[in-house]
């Protein structure tokens, strides 16, 4: 079981700011990642380091052997096998719920039209939302747009997931929904790597548990070590806040 | 010598008797002959060529005449003063022999139409130096016996103390100025112009002096059908060409090959009147217009005459955009530098003009008064320099009409102004006269780029020489220029002109609308070709290519930060200057109009783009789409929903921006505009019109782009 990802030494800085000093971060196949740590501490910029929408400023990382730092990399080709949600759902906005799952297939030739159609009924079954193809994005509900959203980035049918805080804009009511099409996902053999503050989802679904902080991974371990065991101190100031509220 | 007359009488009589039968009972309806004398020898007029027929400019006209007529003439070269016996005598018709028209001769002749002017000329050695009487102190000149030459030449010889040699023919004359003999000879102007054109290797110095008019005559009191019918069939003839083809036959320069047959753009002002204005036609018309045409005609090229602007053609010509330039253009020394003129064919001055029932008429008169005047011209300027000398006032007007109004009301005793302008003013109705000679004389001349276009000066010159000799420089000038009595139906005063708004309306309906014609169409093809550009800069300003981004800005930036006007002078006159190659003025405008509202375009474009949610691009990336597809898919149908209000604004802005390029000749609406109220000086009902024209389809576009709007919401 070889690492499907494998990120060393990667360096983020924004002008004279650091926001990550050096983040060393193995993904192995069919493992589901939970990254977790305070705000501003570089947990969201790692994750969308992995898909390049931030360019590292230095360090590797090696997707299924190839280094996307690269420039001579084709990045569209490793993102068509990476999905993506994002925290503010960023559904096209121009383009109805069934639209919207079929763009990407259609324009990159994965489909033809019937079958990006088939398809895309078929998984707003699996998230919950048959009856709602022709909609509209916006006459959907933060929770519903999510689940769209999913369906979206797996429609072209990738291997690994990246989930950037993807409950933290729902209504409470609306997370559990989202949660559970999660679950299913890890349950099917996904690669997930999730960006999250939902402590109990990571109890409960992860592999393992990453805990960012300072642009650093500060600690990282089974959910029972992390959660029960920490070690690090900013590990533990940081669960203190988040489970004793 | 009598009897052998009333032999030549009586066999004449016999032959006309036997004629007139013999036609009689062959065809009944033959013109009749009539027998008129002429020269024996008296080129160009008249003159027995190789082939020792009759020919000559009295002959051609005759003939083509009694062509039009349809009546015959027999023309015998008996000598002048036979001639001349003969029509006394009654044995001939008529004489046409280079009569001058002569109180004396009145007495005995009725005389037609004059038909040639001509005038004494005094001529030098090719390479001489000479150029006035003044140089001929103390030097030979040589004369030819009974001519008017000779008696003018002596009429003058004491005064510039130059002495004569005299010679029987004028070929003997020549040859003595070739060699040196004589430094100069008096000749006739026709005579002598012809002898040049024969390659007499001899030229002409001076104007023409004691001038006179040639005129075909009858013994007075008989044959007035005959006078009737030369009068008729000359008028024919002057008006078809006829006329102008015999003189230019005889007295034409040679056609310059380098000119002919080809066409040359010359712009003019936008209105100058009587030199260059809109008729009610809006066609053209005016002093510089028609001589230049004429010109044009008599050298055999062809002209496009643009109404660009004074200052607009002195830059077109800079930059090779038009090749020559006649707009009343005064010879200065400062132009020369930039320019070369023609010979000048046209001296203005400033006059002053008083009511034509004041009194006064000289300038120390004024002295208290106050006296009109308009800004910015030579009057003005002339005024306030002689102002303190005599102690006058000035009242300054914006427009000539309104200061013309001042005198006549008794505001002020008199007003300055160009002569012509003047003279042409009083000649359409103005109650004013001129009481000074032209004071500043300024002389007018074409010109053509410094160094260039050499051809097209020397073709001017010489068709201005021709039509000189012809007779149409005098009747232009006399068309604009003449005095009320001989005001003809070419220009006829506004009198009778509706000028309410319907009024102006229906006179100008094919101006208007072809003006308005011309708007559209500029503002649809600028905005054409703007929204491409505009959408290109803007997408190169958003597109993850640092060069772009910055070569995006640049672009919105230069043109943006230009004003319209200079961009549009930059481009009409500049690039031709920098690449030698000319711009038409509408290319010129479509692609002032392209960069500038391009600019704009381009700066909400990107604007438009930059105001979708940064999280669209990402999650179209995030699934693999390549940039472009992401920008056409997800990107653009989004931001141009954010664009399409300032597309419609600026689609507005662009059709009013179209009124800025009348600055470079381009007739649209504004430019319509500013040449209807050049001739009838009603601004304020013209603007008002052309105002709600533009509010009208301002308004039709406002309702189209709701419209539009509300269809994309929905």
């Amino acid at each position: 079981m070889s690492a499907r990802i494998k990120v060393t030494d990667l360096v983020k800085t924004y002008g004279n700011n650091e926001v990550l000093k050096g983040v060393d971060l193995n993904v192995n196949n069919n493992e589901v990642v939970v990254i977790i740590g305070p705000s501003g501490s570089g947990k969201s910029t790692l994750l969308r380091t992995l898909n390049k929408l931030e360019a590292p400023t230095s360090g590797s990382i090696v997707v299924d052997g190839v280094d996307i730092a690269d420039k001579s990399v084709d990045i569209n080709k490793v993102r068509e096998n990476i999905g993506m949600v994002f925290q503010h759902f960023n559904l096209f906005n121009n383009l109805s719920v069934g639209d919207n799952i079929t763009l990407a297939p259609l324009q990159l030739g994965k489909k033809d039209k019937s079958a990006a159609v088939q398809q895309a009924q078929k998984l707003l079954e699996t998230v919950g939302l048959a009856d709602k193809i022709d909609q509209p994005v916006n006459s959907l509900s933060g929770g519903q747009k999510q689940r769209v959203a999913i369906a979206r980035a797996l429609a072209m049918e990738p291997d690994i997931m990246l989930f950037d805080e993807p409950t933290s804009a729902l209504d409470p009511e609306m997370v559990g929904d989202v949660l559970q099409v999660m679950k299913n996902l890890a349950s099917q053999g996904m690669t997930m790597i999730v960006v999250t503050h939902e402590m109990g989802f990571a109890k409960e679904v992860a592999d393992r548990v990453v805990f960012v902080d300072e642009g650093k991974v500060q600690e990282q371990g089974t959910p029972e070590q992390i959660f029960n065991q920490p070690k690090n101190a900013r590990l533990r100031d940081f669960l203190n806040k988040v489970l004793n509220i | 010598m009598k009897k052998r007359l009333r032999q030549v009488f009586t066999w004449l009589m016999f032959l006309s008797v036997f004629v007139t039968c013999w036609n009689l009972t062959t065809t009944k309806t033959q013109a009749k002959t009539y027998q008129i004398g002429t020269d024996v020898t008296y080129p160009p007029f008249e003159f027995a060529n190789d082939q020792n027929q009759y020919v000559g400019i009295d002959i051609d006209l005759l003939k083509a005449i009694a062509k039009e007529e349809g009546f015959q003439v027999h023309i015998k070269p008996v000598g002048f003063n036979a001639a001349v016996q003969s029509v006394q005598s009654g044995q001939l018709d008529g004489i046409i022999a280079g009569t001058t028209i002569t109180k004396e001769r009145q007495a005995k002749f009725d005389f037609g139409t004059p038909y040639f002017k001509t005038g004494v000329v005094m001529a030098v050695g090719k390479n001489s130096a000479i150029t006035n009487l003044k140089q001929l102190k103390n030097k030979k000149v040589a004369l030819k016996t009974g001519t008017a030459a000779a008696s003018y030449a002596n009429s003058i010889k004491d005064k510039y103390g130059f002495k004569t040699v005299t010679f029987d023919d004028s070929n003997s004359m020549y040859q003595d100025v070739k060699t040196g003999n004589s430094v100069a000879c008096f000749e006739d102007q026709p005579v002598m112009q012809y002898a040049i054109n024969q390659g007499m290797d001899l030229k002409i110095v001076t104007k023409a002096a004691n001038t006179g008019w040639y005129g075909f005559g009858v013994k007075k009191g008989t044959n007035p059908e005959l006078i009737q019918k030369f009068n008729a069939g000359f008028r024919k003839i002057k008006q078809n060409g006829t006329y102008n083809k015999i003189i230019n036959k005889y007295l034409g320069t040679k056609q310059n090959p380098a000119v002919k047959g080809k066409t040359f753009t010359i712009g003019t002002d936008v209105t100058f009147p009587p030199f260059e204005f809109a008729d009610k036609q809006n066609k053209y018309v005016g002093i510089d217009i028609e001589l230049m045409q004429s010109i044009a005609k008599d050298q055999g090229f062809k002209v496009k005459i643009k109404p660009l602007g004074f200052n607009a053609s002195v830059q077109g010509l800079q930059s090779g955009q038009i090749e020559g330039m006649i707009a009343g253009t005064s010879i200065t020394k400062d132009r020369q530098k930039v320019l070369d003129f023609s010979e000048p064919y046209f001296t203005s001055g400033v006059v002053m003009a008083t009511s034509d029932k004041g009194d006064v008429h000289n300038l120390s008169q004024l002295h208290g008064k106050k006296v009109a005047i308009k800004t910015g011209t030579a009057g003005a300027q002339y005024a306030n320099s002689i102002k303190k000398k005599y102690g006058f006032k000035t009242v300054t007007f914006d427009d000539s009409n309104n200061m013309y109004q001042d005198v006549l009301t008794g505001n002020s005793v008199a007003c300055f102004e160009d002569q012509p302008v003047m003279r042409y003013a009083i000649k359409k109705g103005t109650n004013l006269k001129i009481v000074t000679k032209p004071a500043l004389k300024a002389p007018y001349g074409f010109a053509v780029k410094k160094g260039e276009n050499k051809a097209l000066l020397s073709a001017f010159n010489n068709g201005l020489k021709d039509v000189k000799a012809n007779g149409t420089y005098d009747d232009i000038k006399a068309k604009y220029l003449g005095t009320k009595k001989d005001n003809n139906a070419a220009v006829s005063s506004n009198d009778q002109d509706d000028r309410s708004f319907m009024g102006l309306l229906k006179q100008n309906k094919d101006a208007l609308l072809s003006g308005f014609g011309q708007t559209m169409w500029l503002t649809l093809v600028a905005i054409f070709f703007a929204t491409i550009f505009g959408i290109l800069v803007g997408l190169m300003g958003v597109v993850p290519i640092k060069f772009c981004n910055w070569l995006s800005s640049t672009l919105i930036y230069v043109f943006r930060g230009m004003p319209l006007l200079v961009l549009a002078l930059f481009i009409y006159t500049g690039i031709p200057s920098l690449t030698g190659q000319k711009i038409p003025a509408f290319i010129a405008g479509i692609i002032t109009l392209t960069c500038n509202e391009g600019a704009y375009i381009a700066a909400f474009v990107k604007g438009g783009i930059e105001a979708v949610d940064s999280g669209q691009m990402e999650a179209a990336r995030s699934l693999g789409l390549p940039f472009g597809k992401a920008m056409r898919k997800v990107i653009l149908p989004q931001g141009i929903r954010i664009m399409i209000p300032s597309f419609i604004n600026q689609f507005i802005i662009t059709l009013k921006d179209t009124s800025i390029l009348s600055i470079i000749g381009i007739l649209e609406l504004t430019q319509t505009g500013k040449i209807i109220i050049a001739r009838n000086l009603e601004g304020f009902k013209v603007w008002t019109i052309i105002a709600l024209i533009y509010l009208i389809v301002i308004t039709l576009l406002t309702w189209l782009s709701n419209w539009v709007q509300r269809r994309i919401k929905g």
